[in-house]
């Protein structure tokens, strides 16, 4: 695609977004559905129904009608009936590719916004691939912008050019955005949320609308060393970059190993609910090379396979 | 408390100032830093979950330090002085015995004055900071006291030694002080000078019990009807409790040493008459010793014996009963009547006495003349006077010692000019005595063969009948023989009658010495006999430590003193407060040090 003019229009150079080298090794990757793809088009997840496809489901006696391509002849050989072999139908699956793009995604070096960007692609770009339908929509207290449905891996331009587009701006309310994104009746699917999970009105309350509407889930939190691990002077006015709230400390080392625990605690958090309830979870350290955390990392997790 | 490098006031203000200053520093601290976060919703839960403990604690313990480190700082430049902890301040006079007794040994192996410098030391190291000391001694070898630090006050007092120079007193040192509150005076001595100080001085013993031998008196004598023959006189004394074993000894050139042995009870004492005849004229030196003999001052006396015995004079006149018969009282002489006519050149006399008559040329030997009839070689003569009294003599001249002109009324003289003398004399003529209008009564010339000259004819006088005269006659035969008799001094700094001698010992080694005008002094701090030359006499000077008030090293009224104690002891029981103020700064700045790297204090 590097030097070709797109037929829809301009998008970025892919390159900005991830590298084509890096694109080719995600090649042999693919998100991993937990639950049957419920999908209504052809796609490369088993599913419910039974129809053509390559996984043997069932047998059932012929009727008039029926493919015959699909006797088992075998059958008929030993028990002179003639039974028609049903096999499970692969389907695609909707992919809600959710990223947060509020304020506080904006600060990090490496920064978390670009670094969520980038993952993001990634992702989409695997969807993409086994021809799922991947739904992009960046979110803050609300859902800002939404790429509509694309299909197959000659969308990645757009997918990429809407990624690259994100800016931060607003403040955090995954209960706010995810109420606004599934008012819409979505197919069950694999819901993969981006965010540093930073939400002054608390997580339990967005999680359980993504319970409620029984996707497959998968959280991946963003943080940057610098919300790890802190290096602050003595004093300190600590302003909160979505409110503008500012707090004067006197930075202590039992102040900060309070505050390395409080965050600790708060991921081990959404951890432990998303392992309650069957969802993906995983850290994603803005330090570590993407490359590094697609490839190996989403792999340890069990994400991707 | 006060302050020794500034006044109270301003060591207050600086103390002040510097706590004021480190308040300031820490209320201008800057501004803390505005940081932006991606949120500040997990430190909001740090800050609820942790009780908000007052961790402006931290900030008043950091200050507390600074202000510590500042302030023992500031005090340690203003040198404090806390009676509690480095003593008192207070003026102390010590004044220390340093007559000759104090150089009495003691049973510890040092001397009285050793132990009395221990305790004045003891007590100059155990003055508070800030103390001044003014040390003192009884023979004045410190001229002017004053009061000092303690460092030049030790200095001091390690330069002072004993001396047997001079009377003791008391110096006059606490008079002009007794207004002074804190001003203590102490007085060491070992009391044997008898000194009393002045009410209020508080006097602490240096006395320690000592056996002594010593030799009180020495004086040598011609046996009287045999001026040839010579004894000595020993008075030896025991100052020790005990009995005692005293060798005694007398020795001189050209014999052995006679030698005695005395047995002599505690405080007793012995006098000893010895025949010195067979020693050569010259220096004796008597000495006793005794076992543990403390006392080194008193253990030699030194005498001089004449070196010559009889003398032999030609009384050449034509008679005179007077002068021949006093001449006969002069113990030592033999007197030989010649004729005038009969003398030639005075060969075989020792001295030759001219009565109204004078040889036409200076005789070979000393001569006295009575008025002489005219001779080239002596003064001229200008007529004859009128009775006149004697007005002015030399009384410090050898020939009138130990006798006044006063009495002496001549009735006639002859008028001499001792300026118009004869060529032999010279300028060397001086005249003893003179009347009314400076008529010369005696001359005398010391160039070449010594001679005098009487003006006045003894007829013409009263002086064959004063008792002066025959002394006279003596102090003339000794003056011309040459040897002048010998200057009897005791110890300590000896005065000569003559100015820029020249003075050696008995070694012949050079003694320092001070002329000032008409005299010449020098230090004689031990016995001997000392020789002092000038441009026209020879003098011998003896000196002794005759006094039975030294030998008597045990007679003091004070008690034993116990031994003195350690000046280390005392400079260990007083530390500085500077130092201890140093050293809580430098544990403040620790513990500053401890509690920021510690993350206490920030």
């Amino acid at each position: 695609m590097k030097g070709h003019p797109s037929p829809i229009g301009p998008f970025p150079n892919i390159t900005t977004v991830l590298s084509e080298s890096f694109l080719s090794q995600l090649d042999t990757l693919a998100l991993v559905q937990r639950q049957r793809a419920h999908g209504q088009l052809k796609g490369m997840h088993r599913s419910r129904r039974v129809g053509a496809g390559m996984v043997l489901a069932d047998f059932r006696p012929y009727a008039e009608g029926d493919d015959i391509r699909n006797i088992d002849w075998g059958i008929y050989l030993r028990m002179d009936r003639l039974m028609l072999r049903l096999f499970e139908e692969e389907a695609d699956i909707p992919i809600y590719l959710l990223l947060d793009a509020s304020q506080s995604m904006d600060h990090g070096n490496p920064g978390k916004l670009e670094y969520a960007k980038k993952l993001a692609a990634a992702l989409a770009y695997l969807g993409l691939l086994n021809h799922d339908r991947v739904n992009v929509a960046a979110v803050t207290d609300t859902v800002r912008e939404v790429l509509p449905t694309r299909r197959g891996k000659n969308q990645a331009p757009q997918v990429f050019r809407f990624l690259d587009g994100v800016q931060a701006a607003g403040r955090t309310s995954l209960q706010g955005a995810l109420r606004r994104y599934f008012a819409a009746p979505r197919t069950r699917g694999l819901l993969i949320l981006i965010s540093d999970f930073l939400d002054r009105e608390g997580l339990d309350e967005s999680f359980a609308i993504l319970r409620r509407f029984r996707h497959d889930v998968m959280l991946l939190q963003v943080m940057s060393p610098q919300e790890r691990d802190p290096q602050l002077p003595e004093e300190v006015v600590l302003v909160d970059a979505e409110d503008g709230t500012a707090h004067e400390l006197e930075i202590t080392p039992a102040l900060l190993a309070a505050y390395r625990e409080t965050f600790e605690r708060h991921a081990q958090g959404i951890e432990a609910y998303a392992r309650k309830y069957g969802w993906g979870y995983a850290r994603v350290q803005t330090e570590v090379p993407l490359e590094d955390l697609v490839l190996r990392g989403l792999r340890e997790e069990g994400l991707l396979r | 408390m006060r302050f020794l490098a500034w006044s109270n006031s301003t060591a207050l203000a600086l103390l002040a100032g510097v706590a004021a200053l480190i308040v300031l520093l820490y209320l201008l601290r800057p501004l803390p830093r505005r940081l932006i976060v991606s949120s500040s919703l997990l430190w909001e839960q740090v800050l609820r979950s942790r009780k908000r403990r007052p961790e402006r604690w931290r900030w008043w313990l950091s200050l507390l330090l600074a202000l510590g480190i500042g302030s023992c700082v500031v005090l340690a430049l203003s040198r404090p002085e806390v009676a509690t902890i480095s003593g008192a301040a207070e003026e102390l006079v010590v004044v220390l015995d340093d007559s000759a007794t104090m150089a009495t040994r003691t049973v510890y192996g040092t001397t009285r004055f050793e132990e009395a410098r221990k305790r004045a030391r003891e007590a100059i190291e155990r003055g508070g900071l800030g103390s001044r000391f003014m040390v003192a001694d009884t023979l004045r070898q410190i001229a002017t006291p004053s009061f000092q630090p303690r460092e030049a006050a030790l200095s001091t007092l390690g330069r002072l030694r004993v001396s047997s120079a001079g009377v003791p007193v008391f110096p006059d040192v606490a008079r002009p002080l007794d207004a002074r509150a804190n001003l203590q005076v102490w007085f060491v001595t070992d009391g044997i000078a008898g000194i009393t100080p002045p009410p209020g001085v508080k006097t602490l013993s240096a006395y320690h019990p000592a056996d002594n031998v010593g030799i009180g008196a020495f004086d040598v004598r011609p046996v009287p009807g045999d001026p040839a023959r010579y004894q000595a006189f020993v008075e030896v004394l025991n100052a020790s409790a005990g009995a005692k074993r005293v060798e005694l000894r007398i020795s001189g050139a050209g014999a052995r040493p006679a030698a005695r042995t005395l047995q002599l009870g505690g405080r007793a004492r012995a006098l000893e008459t010895l025949d010195v005849s067979a020693f050569d004229g010259g220096v004796l030196r008597a000495s006793v010793e005794a076992q543990s003999d403390a006392f080194d001052l008193d253990n030699a006396a030194y005498a001089l014996l004449p070196m010559k015995r009889v003398v032999r004079v030609a009384l050449v006149t034509r008679g005179s009963t007077a002068l021949e018969q006093s001449l006969r009282l002069v113990p030592r002489v033999q007197v030989t009547v010649v004729a005038p006519e009969r003398f030639s050149s005075g060969r075989g006399f020792d001295a030759a006495v001219f009565d109204r008559v004078a040889p036409k040329t200076q005789p070979t030997v000393p001569a006295l003349l009575v008025r002489p009839s005219w001779a080239q070689w002596l003064p001229a003569e200008a007529g004859e006077t009128g009775e006149l009294p004697v007005e002015r003599w030399d009384a410090s001249h050898p020939l009138l010692r130990s006798l006044s002109l006063r009495d002496l009324v001549v009735e006639r003289a002859a008028a001499i000019k001792p300026g118009a003398a004869g060529a032999e004399a010279g300028g060397f003529i001086q005249t003893i005595a003179s009347g009314p209008r400076d008529e010369p009564l005696l001359l005398a010339a010391s160039a070449g063969a010594r001679w005098l000259q009487l003006a006045f004819n003894l007829e013409d006088s009263n002086f064959p009948q004063l008792p002066s005269f025959p002394v006279f006659l003596s102090n003339a035969i000794d003056w011309m023989t040459g040897e002048p008799p010998a200057l009897d001094r005791p110890l300590g700094r000896v005065r000569l009658p003559a100015a820029g001698a020249r003075v050696t010992d008995l070694a012949g080694a050079r003694v320092a010495v001070t002329s000032v005008p008409g005299a010449t002094l020098f230090d004689a701090p031990e016995p001997g006999v000392y020789t002092a030359v000038t441009s026209d006499q020879r003098l011998r000077v003896v000196v002794n430590a005759l006094d039975p008030r030294l030998t008597l090293v045990n007679a003091s009224p004070l008690a034993d003193a116990p031994p003195a104690p350690s000046p280390a002891r005392a400079r260990l029981l007083r530390t500085d407060p500077w130092v201890l103020l140093l050293i809580a700064a430098v544990a403040l700045l620790c513990l500053e040090w401890l509690t920021f790297h510690r993350r206490v204090t920030v």
